[in-house]
């Protein structure tokens, strides 16, 4: 499943990176702390947080994971869409909870 | 220009902070730090700076000065040391914080009264907002703004898991500015490893809310022409012979247990 069907399913809004929307989506990940994202991070993960800080990308691009899902309706940093942008990783936002995002992606299939 | 060693202790809070113990007081933070010798105190309560004034009152006559500061949150739940030089920036800096926090009303029972008092241990107010709590503001927008107002920010113990800057947002951003990182008291700044934190000088502090912290907590000890934030911004920079002398470790952490930091509901490490 690519991480473009994960959006269409999820409803999602892809604000950033669209580049990376091709890219296939293996797993997932939920956690707020970038310091237990990178201990924990799964390479291809859809990674779901709260966090709009410009670090997830860093973090995202480090781990090589395929996209992020800001949950909760948080809206990025404006540094954050720019370095999503250069990097092409897909930054996705939704209203939904992370723990919505989270099971919905659990019923797609992905698994942590 | 002649150069000797101050003692520092960059980080300490007041009864005015939530889990601050209510011996804290500006006149008795002041007499135990003259007393642990102390030359450079700063007070930084979280998110306020209401009783900052009290505390550079109480030290006349001590032969010690006090630095207006704050224990910032940010949005992203890093806690920042904004530390300042002059009154006059600092209430500045007071009025972005205002602008900037929580809605939420603090909870007395469990974080405890939020007490402004003067010099003299008087009550003089109360504040009812949540003080230990994010502000609205981002690592880069508080860091920013206090640099321009004259301020100058030390990211506040990077060795914990929690609400550091290394814990949130797993190293420390590029372009931010910081002056230094802040060891906790838990840890040997010339020892321990800081991984994301870049080539940053390290100071260690208190982070006393209560009077045996202050007294026996970590201290940095620079070599200064003077009790000012200009020498210790030079000293971090290692500039015109200024510089970090020395650390002043925490008696307490390699015997017995670090007391302190509980006290009912409030969180340890709330600092």
């Amino acid at each position: 499943m690519t991480v473009g069907e994960v959006v269409k399913k999820l409803g999602l809004a892809v604000v950033a990176g669209q580049g990376g929307l091709d890219r296939e989506a293996t797993a997932g990940m939920a956690m707020d702390l970038l310091s237990n994202a990178m201990g924990q991070a799964i390479a291809g993960a859809v990674w779901v947080t709260q966090q709009v800080h410009q670090n997830i990308v860093a973090v995202a691009s480090l781990e090589d994971l395929a996209a992020i899902v800001i949950a909760g309706g948080a809206r990025p940093d404006p540094d954050t869409v720019q370095k999503a942008d250069d990097e092409a990783i897909p930054l996705l936002t939704t209203p939904l909870s992370t723990f919505e995002v989270a099971g919905r992606l659990y019923q797609l299939g992905l698994r942590g | 220009m002649s150069l000797r060693a101050y003692v520092a202790d960059l980080h300490v809070h007041t009864l005015l902070s939530p889990c601050g113990d209510l011996l804290m007081s500006p006149r008795n933070v002041v007499a135990t730090a003259a007393e642990a010798g102390v030359d450079i105190l700063a007070i930084t309560d979280h998110n306020a700076g209401d009783n900052v004034a009290a505390a550079i009152s109480a030290a006349v006559g001590y032969p010690l000065t006090v630095l207006p500061g704050m224990e910032v949150e940010t949005r992203e739940e890093v806690h920042i040391l904004a530390l300042f030089g002059k009154m006059r920036q600092f209430r500045q800096w007071e009025e972005v914080v205002r602008q900037h926090l929580s809605p939420l009303a603090n909870d007395d029972d469990r974080f405890g009264i939020q007490a402004i008092v003067d010099a003299d241990d008087n009550l003089v107010g109360v504040r009812r907002e949540r003080l230990i709590a994010p502000l609205t503001a981002s690592i880069e927008q508080v860091v920013v703004t206090v640099n321009r107002l004259g301020g100058m920010c030390v990211a506040a113990h990077v060795d914990k898991a929690q609400h550091s800057i290394i814990g949130q947002l797993g190293f420390v951003p590029p372009g931010l500015a910081l002056a230094a990182v802040e060891v906790s008291r838990l840890n040997n700044p010339q020892t321990v490893k800081l991984p994301g934190t870049g080539g940053l000088p390290r100071i260690t502090s208190s982070d006393a809310h209560y009077t045996d912290d202050l007294r026996w907590g970590s201290k940095t000890e620079f070599l200064l022409a003077g009790p000012t934030l200009a020498e210790i911004r030079q000293a971090l920079a290692g500039e015109n012979g200024r510089k970090i002398l020395g650390y002043r470790l925490d008696h307490r952490v390699r015997g017995p247990a670090v007391s302190g930091g509980l006290l009912g509901g409030c969180l340890d490490g709330a600092g």
